[in-house]
């Protein structure tokens, strides 16, 4: 089969997988939270509501777009572009599925795309996800924006540290940057191939990468780029109609790609518990279902917990969790160094 | 003056950990939880004797008004909702309304009507939904406020229940 084609074709399925699952988790948020808050939840449009977010989508493609007079025009309209392209550019290099073959096709390994350095990728490009708040907040030429733009890439910036060093762990026992690499050494065969996922070896950096990603994606208790009481919104308070939109469509494809990153890194990815050998299918389920685990996290933990106040949040991230990370990675190297390499 | 001392956290509540998961054990629970939700539209309240709602006119079994226009409501109407023209008629009560309207932007639910008719033939129903597109087809005119003696029962027994706190037995003979 035409190798350009094949890659249309697993481009188009894991990126409106990704898109697909974006709107879900926006119905998925109203919903959980209803039933948290003994609530029933949207359910007018369609079955249980499951139209919404397409009467949603309908609604943000119709409303008028204001742009305030003292924005700077450019960079106002670029800002959510930047906000929502990091994430999906980062679920390229995410293995979701061994070699997919398919009415006596191969299509290959089940991801956009194997790179070397996947994970080096993947931090360097949701890096950048930075910018579109940052940009957007002072793009709107409001001082609210701005404190929500300031506020967020500070938390995200001192939070990456801790992301970055606790990936570096697993980089370091697995020995490798990419993530195809890193998700077969956790399932080398046999039937005991739960004990090789890196969270039974990295229980604390598992705790601190799942705390970390709250932080990154701008979630509760973490979401300090939006505050209506002192923000009055946030660094999008001046957006409106699909740019805002654009933003959330970004928040939960951050959402959905660090939610992918976890199981990847430390839950074996599409590894099946006592089924090494599993077919592809059985361990995208598996990995779909990991996935929907922290995705779901994500939704139990807003609903659960207020949010910090901005000095324990600086606190929490630069006084517990840069030591603890670190500390993290020097028990990972002593290990490594003891049991004689990687 | 009190001082309020903020309270010492013990390790277990300094690590926040067994807190949060105290915390998502809660509302995991609670998501199990019997829903307080009234699905508006669908399922209504129910309303009772007491319920106070906007007030209609008393159609008799014959279809004829009970009101017989004395103005009593009207002047009552502590918010001048109500504007009422006689006219005559045939009918044994002689008189009856041309025109009898409740501006219901106006209406306040006070029931003071009620209270005033001597006829019985103002009462407030259960009737509780006020919506329209327009301020003019809120104020409501005699057609719209009729309604079968039938469709008030229940707060004509409330009515006339109170009622009789006020009778003393000279004044039943």
């Amino acid at each position: 089969m035409n190798e350009i084609l094949v890659w249309v074709i697993k481009t188009g399925f894991i990126f409106g997988g990704l898109v697909g699952t974006a709107a879900a988790m926006s119905l998925a948020e109203r919903k959980f939270s209803a039933w948290m808050q003994y609530r029933i939840g949207p359910n007018r449009v369609g079955p249980w509501g499951l139209l919404q977010p397409i009467a949603d989508g309908v609604k943000f493609m119709f409303k008028e777009e204001l742009i305030p007079d003292g924005a700077n025009k450019w960079v106002f309209q670029l800002a959510p572009l930047l906000a929502a392209m990091p994430a999906m550019m980062t679920i390229a290099v995410i293995p979701f599925a061994g070699r997919v073959e398919l009415f006596g096709q191969d299509f290959g390994n089940l991801s956009i795309t194997d790179l070397d350095i996947g994970a080096l990728y993947v931090l360097a490009i949701g890096g950048l996800a930075i910018y579109g708040v940052i940009l957007g907040g002072w793009a709107s030429n409001s001082k609210y924006s701005l404190l929500g733009g300031l506020r967020a890439s500070a938390q995200m910036i001192s939070y990456e540290l801790s992301l970055i060093l606790t990936i570096l762990a697993v980089i370091a026992m697995t020995g490798d940057l990419d993530l195809r690499a890193i998700v077969e050494a956790q399932n080398t065969g046999g039937v005991w191939n739960v004990l090789e996922w890196n969270i039974w070896y990295q229980p604390l950096g598992f705790m601190l990468f799942v705390v970390a990603t709250f932080a990154e994606t701008n979630r509760h208790p973490f979401d300090f780029a939006e505050c209506e009481p002192e923000l009055v919104g946030g660094f999008h308070t001046e957006y409106s109609a699909m740019r805002f939109a654009l933003f959330f469509i970004g928040e939960y494809c951050a959402m959905t790609v660090m939610a992918c990153l976890t199981v990847t890194l430390f839950l074996g990815g599409p590894s099946v518990p006592f089924w090494a050998a599993a077919p592809w299918f059985v361990g995208f389920a598996a990995f779909l279902v990991k996935a929907g685990f922290f995705l779901f996290l994500f939704i139990w933990v807003r609903w659960t917990l207020p949010r910090f106040r901005f000095d324990q949040l600086m606190h929490l991230g630069w006084k517990v969790f840069l030591p603890l990370s670190l500390l993290n990675l020097l028990a990972t190297g002593v290990a490594i160094l003891f049991r004689g390499g990687a | 003056m009190v001082i309020v001392k903020r309270k010492t956290l013990s390790f277990s509540e300094r690590l926040y950990l067994p807190e949060i998961v105290r915390g998502l054990s809660i509302t995991f629970r609670k998501m199990f939880a019997k829903r307080v939700t009234r699905q508006y539209p669908e399922e209504r309240l129910e309303t009772t004797e007491v319920t106070r709602g906007q007030p209609r006119l008393v159609v008799n079994e014959d279809d004829s008004i009970a009101c017989v226009s004395c103005g009593l409501c009207e002047a009552a109407c502590p918010a001048y909702a109500i504007t009422i023209d006689g006219q005559e008629t045939d009918r044994f009560i002689e008189r009856e309304p041309e025109r009898f309207d409740i501006d219901m932007l106006r209406c306040i639910l006070c029931g003071f009507c009620e209270e005033a008719c001597p006829k019985d033939a103002i009462y407030m129903s259960d009737e509780l939904e006020l919506a329209d597109y327009s301020r003019a087809a809120l104020i409501y005119d005699i057609e719209k406020l009729k309604r079968p003696k039938s469709a008030l029962e229940q707060r004509i027994g409330y009515v006339n229940k109170i009622n009789q706190r006020w009778q003393t037995p000279s004044s039943t003979s």
